[in-house]
C-alpha cells in the first residue's frame, strides 16, 4: 500500500509527467491517423526508450499505449474509418450520429466512456496485482506452456478473417522466431554464418514492418477520405450527460472489456464487438442500434479502453502478450531491463504501480485533451496523406536506424514491410504473425522445460484442465459469433495471385528444413515440427482455395464452410500499394548513396512535389524542420547517422552523416 | 574535420617518446564501447563509473558510452577491436560473457581480449542454494548426491552457465540435469515453485531475493564460489560467512584438496565468472603512461567519499581490482588451457550437449 502511494508521488515528479505527457500526445496522434495504432506508435518510440531511466521509459510507453483507443474515435466518428482495430464497432453508431450532425455528442460520449473504462481497467489491474503472487506460483512450466499455446490458438483463430489462415500465420510467425541461436544447444539456425541474425530478427523491425508500413501505403492508396470539419459543432455536454445516464452500460462493458482483455491472446480486436453484441442482447429497444444510437458508441468505447488494464495482467505476470501492442511493450521491458513475472509484484512492485498510475492518468489526460481540443485535434485527420506519408517513412527509418545502427535492419524493415502489405491485402493476420514471432523462443524453451520436469503429466494438473476448458469455451462462443457473417466469394477478383502467394509461402518451410536438417535434434526438432505443420496448413489452404475457384458445391456445408469463409480477401489496391512501396526502396537506395539526412530531404521533397507541385513550400518547410531536428538530436545524443557511399569521397559535417571525431 | 585534426595532433603528442609528456584529456571525448544493450549490468556499471572517471582523469574529459548490442556481445567487441585507437580515448566495457566468447573459442570472435590493458575489474560471486526439504542441514549435500534427479537452470551451454555443469560434476551430484533456457531470475522463480532443485544467484540478488527466503526457513545455503585473493588463496564470502567455498566443498566431498587440473580449471573459471565479472579495459598497444594515468584515476576514484557511499549499493560488496593484478586475471579468464577445455568438453559430453569448447 505504501508503494502504491509513493509511486503516485514519483509519477508527479515533473520529468515523469513530461514523459507521460509526451507519450500521451504521440499516442493520441497515432490513434487519430487512421490505421496506425498503439503497435506502430510503440514500435516508433522503442528504439529511443532505452536511453531513459526505466521509470521514465515506462511512463512514456504507457503514455503511448493508453490514449490510442481513445483518440481512434476521431476517424471512426468523422470518417467512418476505424482508427485502430479496436474501434470498428464504434463506427456502427458513431458515423451515423456524425452524419446526423451530432458528431460532437458522439465524440464526447466516446471520450468520456473511454476515460471511465480506462480508469476502471487500471483499478482492476491494481486489485489483481494484490492477489498475483499465489497465481504466479501455481503457474509452473506446464501451465505457462499451455497458456501460451492457448494464446496463440486464440490469436490465430480470432484476429484473422479466416480461421485456418490465422492459425497458419501464427505458425509462420513461430518459424520466423526460430531464426537465430538455438536456445537449447547454442547452434546457429538459418543465420548463414552472419552475425546479424545470431540474435534473431529484431522485434522492432518486425513490428514496424508488419504494421506501420502497410498502413502508410494503405492510406496513400485510399487517397484520403474527407473528414468532416468539427468547427461550430455543439453538444459536447450532451455526450457527457449521455454517459452519466448510461453508467450501468459503462460498468458492465468495462468489466467485460477487462475480462476479455485479460484472456491472453484475445487482445483488442474482438472486445468492441463483444461489448456491442452484449448491448444488443441486453437492451429492450434495439431499433436505433446501428442507425445512430449513442449507447452503441458508449458500449464499445468503454470496453475497448478497459481491456488495456486487463490485458496488462498476463503481460506483467507471465510475459504473455495479449495483442500486438503488448508484444512491443514487452520488448520495451526487455530493453530497460525489466523481466515480467514474480519480480513485478515483489522487487519491482513500485514500477508496476507506476505503470498503473500512468495508465490511469494517461487515460484522463488523453480523454481530457480530446474533449478540450477536439476541433483542433480533429484537424490532424485533414492533413493530406502524401504529406504525412513521407514524413512517417523518414521517422520509421530513423527509428530503425536507432535500434542497432545496422544497414541490415533497413533491409529487414522493407522485407517485413512487403510481408505486411501482402498479408494485409490477402487477408492474413498480422497480429498472429507478430505474436507467433515473439513467443517462438518461449514456446520452444517451455516445451523442453515442461518435458524435463513433468513429462506429459502436466496436462492432468488442475490448472491445466481449467485452462483447456476455458479456451475451448471461449473459442466456441467467439467463433460462432464471428463467422456468422456471410461471405461472397464471387466478387473477389485477384484470386490467382492469392493462390500463388500460398505456393510461394510453402517454399520457406521446405527451405528451412533443408537448411537445418544436419543439426542436433535438440536444435532442429522444434523448427522442423513447425515447418511440417506449416506445410500441412498451407496445403489445406491451397486445397480450399483451389476448390473455391472451381466452385465445388460441398463447400457450403458445416465445418468446410467454416474453413472456406473469407479464404480470399477482397482487395483492390494491392498493385498501387506495391508501387508506393517501391518508392521506399528508392529511398533506401538514396540512403546508401548520400546518407540518411540528405536522402530524407530529397525523398520528402520528391514525394510531395510528385503528388502536388503546389505544395513545394510545405515540403521545403518540412525538410528544413527535419534537418534542424536531426542536427539537434545528433548533438544531444551523439548520434551518428548512416553514412552513404558519398561519405567516402566527401567529408560531410558529422550531423549529416560524417564521422564524429 | 576540425575535431579530427585536434585529436590527430593530440595523439601525435601523446605518442611522442618524451617520457615527461603529460597525459592530458582536456576538451577530449572519450568513447566507452559497451557491447550490450542500454540498461544491462555492464551498461549500469559503466554509467556508475563514468562521472567519477571524468572527475579524476587529467583534463576532465567527456566520457560517452556507446552501446553496440548484438551477436551475443561479439558485434560490439569486434567493433571495438577494429575502431578503437590506443590513445586513451577509447574504453571497453567487458563482462563475463565477452570473456567466455574468447575462452570457449567462438569462431566469430575477432577481438584480441587477452592483449587489452585492464584498468579495473569488478568482482562478483556466486551463491548456490537449495530447498530446505531436500537436504538435512545447510551446507550438507549428501542427500543431493543420492537423489536420482537434481534439476538446475542453465541459460545455454555456450554461456558462462557452462561452468555450473562442471561444478556439479566435480561435486559428484550424479542426478544433476540442466534445464536449458532459464535465466537466473527465471530459474529462481521455477526454484521457488518447486520445479527445480538447485538454484544460484549473484551477490546482489542473493541479498535481495534469497536471504528473505533463508530467513523464512524455506531455502538453505549450499556454498559460494569463494573469493580468490591475489595469492590464489580462496576465502569465504562475507555475505554468507558460514557457507563453504567451492574448494572446501570439493575437499569435503572428494576427501582430497582441490589440486592439479581441477584447480587449474577452477582458477580459470573463477577468473572469468567471478573476478572479471565486469571490467574496463584499454585497447591493446596502449602506452604504459596512459594505462597508469587511468589506473591512478581509478585508485583515486575508489577513495572518493561519494563513490564509497554509493558503490556498495550500485556495484556490490566486493572491492574493485585495479592495476597489474587485473591483467593476469583477464589472461587467465580468456585463455583456457587445453586441460581445462578437455575437462569442460568432457562434462558437456556427459550431459549430452553437442556444443564443444574449442
Amino acid at each position: 500500500m505504501e508503494q502504491f502511494v509513493s509511486s503516485l508521488f514519483q509519477l508527479f515528479e515533473v520529468t515523469h509527467l513530461l514523459f507521460l505527457f509526451g507519450g500521451t500526445l504521440l499516442g493520441l496522434t497515432v490513434g487519430i491517423l487512421p490505421g496506425l495504432g498503439g503497435t506502430s506508435g510503440l514500435a516508433l518510440v522503442l528504439p529511443f526508450v532505452f536511453n531513459l531511466d526505466p521509470s521514465h521509459a515506462l511512463a512514456m510507453m504507457i503514455g503511448v499505449l493508453a490514449p490510442t483507443t481513445t483518440s481512434d474515435t476521431f476517424p471512426a466518428v468523422l470518417m467512418g474509418i476505424p482508427g485502430t482495430s479496436g474501434s470498428q464497432a464504434t463506427v456502427m453508431d458513431g458515423f451515423p450520429l456524425s452524419k446526423q450532425g451530432m458528431a460532437a455528442r458522439a465524440l464526447s460520449a466516446a471520450f468520456f466512456s473511454s476515460l471511465l473504462g480506462g480508469v476502471f481497467g487500471a483499478l482492476i489491474l491494481s486489485v489483481s496485482i494484490y492477489y498475483a503472487i499465489p497465481i504466479i506460483m501455481t503457474f509452473g512450466f506446464g501451465e505457462q506452456f499451455l497458456l501460451i499455446l492457448l494464446a496463440l490458438l486464440m490469436v490465430g483463430a480470432l484476429t484473422g478473417e479466416n480461421f485456418v489462415k490465422g492459425i497458419t500465420a501464427c505458425f509462420l510467425g513461430l518459424m520466423i522466431g526460430s531464426i537465430g541461436t538455438a536456445p537449447i544447444t547454442g547452434d546457429p539456425r538459418f543465420t548463414f554464418g552472419t552475425l546479424y541474425l545470431i540474435e534473431g530478427v529484431p522485434l522492432v523491425i518486425v513490428g514496424l514492418g508488419l504494421f506501420a508500413i502497410p498502413e502508410i501505403v494503405g492510406l496513400l492508396d485510399s487517397k484520403g477520405a474527407i473528414a468532416k470539419s468539427l468547427t461550430k459543432q455543439k453538444g459536447w455536454l450532451v455526450g457527457i450527460k449521455d454517459v452519466v445516464k448510461n453508467w450501468f452500460i459503462v460498468l458492465r462493458c468495462s468489466t467485460l472489456g477487462c475480462i476479455v482483455g485479460a484472456l491472453p491472446g484475445l487482445g483488442g480486436t474482438v472486445v468492441d464487438w463483444i461489448a456491442y453484441s452484449h448491448l444488443r442482447q441486453t437492451t429492450k429497444d434495439t431499433s436505433q442500434l446501428g442507425k445512430g444510437d449513442i449507447r452503441g458508441v458508449i458500449a464499445p468505447e468503454s470496453a475497448n479502453n478497459a481491456k488495456e488494464g486487463g490485458a496488462l495482467i498476463p503481460t506483467l505476470l507471465f510475459g504473455i502478450p495479449g495483442s500486438g501492442n503488448k508484444v512491443l511493450l514487452l520488448g520495451g521491458f526487455i530493453l530497460i531491463g525489466i523481466e515480467p513475472g514474480l519480480d513485478m509484484v515483489t522487487t519491482h512492485l513500485d514500477l508496476t504501480y507506476l505503470m498503473i498510475w500512468s495508465l490511469a492518468i494517461a487515460n484522463i489526460l488523453g480523454a481530457g485533451l480530446c474533449i478540450g481540443f477536439a476541433s483542433h485535434i480533429s484537424k490532424i485527420t485533414l492533413i493530406r496523406y502524401y504529406i504525412l506519408a513521407p514524413v512517417m517513412i523518414v521517422l520509421i527509418f530513423f527509428a530503425t536506424f536507432n535500434i542497432n545502427r545496422d544497414w541490415y535492419d533497413f533491409i529487414g524493415l522493407l522485407t517485413f514491410g512487403l510481408i505486411g502489405i501482402t498479408f494485409k491485402n490477402f487477408g492474413w493476420s498480422r497480429p498472429a504473425l507478430l505474436i507467433g514471432f515473439f513467443l517462438s523462443s518461449k514456446v520452444e524453451l517451455l516445451s523442453y522445460q515442461t518435458q524435463a520436469v513433468y513429462g506429459l503429466s502436466f496436462i492432468s494438473r488442475p490448472v491445466s484442465i481449467i485452462l483447456i476448458l476455458l479456451c475451448v469455451a471461449t473459442l466456441f462462443l467467439l467463433l460462432k459469433q464471428k463467422f456468422n457473417k456471410s461471405y461472397a466469394s464471387d466478387i473477389i477478383k485477384n484470386k490467382k495471385s492469392q493462390i500463388y502467394f500460398v505456393i510461394f509461402l510453402m517454399f520457406f518451410p521446405f527451405f528451412m528444413i533443408w537448411n537445418i536438417f544436419h543439426l542436433d535434434y535438440r536444435a532442429n526438432l522444434f523448427p522442423i515440427s513447425l515447418c511440417i505443420i506449416s506445410i500441412v496448413l498451407l496445403m489445406l489452404i491451397f486445397t480450399i482455395k483451389f476448390l473455391d475457384i472451381k466452385k465445388i458445391k460441398f463447400l457450403d456445408k458445416g465445418i468446410i464452410n467454416f474453413m472456406n469463409t473469407n479464404i480470399y480477401e477482397n482487395n483492390n489496391g494491392f498493385n498501387n500499394q506495391l508501387f508506393y512501396y517501391l518508392s521506399f526502396i528508392g529511398y533506401l537506395g538514396m540512403n546508401f548513396l548520400v546518407g540518411f539526412p540528405i536522402a530524407s530531404v530529397f525523398f520528402i521533397n520528391c514525394f510531395i512535389i510528385f503528388h502536388n507541385k503546389k505544395d513545394f513550400k510545405i515540403s521545403i518547410c518540412i525538410s528544413l524542420i527535419l534537418l534542424l531536428v536531426l542536427w539537434f538530436l545528433s548533438s544531444m545524443l551523439t548520434l551518428q547517422f548512416p553514412n552513404g557511399v558519398i561519405g567516402m569521397f566527401v567529408d560531410l559535417p558529422w550531423w549529416l552523416g560524417g564521422s564524429l571525431n | 574535420m576540425f575535431r579530427t585534426l585536434i585529436i590527430l595532433i593530440i595523439s601525435i603528442f601523446t605518442f611522442s617518446k618524451n617520457a615527461n609528456a603529460k597525459v592530458d584529456f582536456s576538451g577530449k571525448n572519450i568513447t566507452w564501447v559497451v557491447p550490450f544493450k542500454e540498461g544491462g549490468g555492464t551498461s549500469r556499471f559503466a554509467r556508475f563509473i563514468q562521472p567519477f572517471l571524468t572527475k579524476y582523469l587529467p583534463g576532465n574529459p567527456t566520457i560517452k558510452i556507446m552501446h553496440i548490442p548484438g551477436g551475443g556481445a561479439i558485434k560490439g567487441s569486434n567493433y571495438f577491436q577494429k575502431n578503437s585507437k590506443p590513445d586513451g580515448t577509447y574504453l571497453f566495457g567487458c563482462s563475463t560473457s565477452v570473456i567466455v566468447n574468447v575462452a570457449t573459442g567462438n569462431p566469430l570472435v575477432e577481438y584480441n581480449l587477452s592483449a587489452y590493458k585492464p584498468v579495473l575489474l569488478l568482482p562478483q560471486n556466486t551463491h548456490w542454494f537449495t530447498r530446505s526439504d531436500l537436504i538435512n542441514k545447510a551446507h550438507d549435500i549428501t542427500n543431493l548426491r543420492k537423489r536420482k534427479l537434481v534439476l538446475y537452470a542453465l541459460k545455454t551451454p555456450a554461456s558462462a552457465d557452462l561452468f555450473h555443469i562442471w561444478v556439479f560434476d566435480k561435486l559428484g551430484i550424479k542426478g544433476a540435469k540442466p534445464i536449458p533456457g532459464l535465466s537466473s531470475s527465471g530459474g529462481y522463480q521455477a526454484f521457488l515453485r518447486g520445479e527445480i532443485h538447485i538454484s544460484s544467484h549473484g551477490a546482489a540478488n542473493y541479498v535481495k531475493k534469497v536471504k528473505p527466503e533463508i530467513e523464512k526457513g524455506k531455502v538453505l545455503d549450499i556454498m559460494t564460489l569463494g573469493i580468490i585473493g591475489s595469492d590464489g588463496k580462496v576465502t569465504k564470502n562475507p555475505l554468507a560467512p558460514n557457507a563453504p567455498t567451492f574448494p572446501e566443498m570439493y575437499e569435503k566431498v572428494n576427501g582430497k584438496a582441490l589440486a592439479g587440473d581441477d584447480l587449474e580449471a577452477f582458477y580459470s573459471i573463477a577468473a572469468a565468472w567471478s573476478q572479471a565479472s565486469k571490467s574496463m579495459l584499454l585497447p591493446e598497444n596502449t602506452s604504459d603512461d596512459i594505462v597508469n594515468v587511468y589506473r591512478n584515476a581509478a585508485k583515486q576514484m575508489v577513495n572518493d567519499p561519494d563513490f564509497k557511499a554509493k558503490a556498495t549499493k550500485a556495484l556490490g560488496p566486493f572491492p574493485l581490482i585495479i592495476g597489474e593484478e587485473a591483467g593476469a586475471i583477464i589472461k587467465k579468464a580468456a585463455i583456457f588451457s587445453d586441460n581445462t577445455k578437455k575437462q569442460l568438453n568432457k562434462v558437456l559430453k556427459k550431459n549430452r550437449f553437442t556444443y564443444r569448447v574449442k
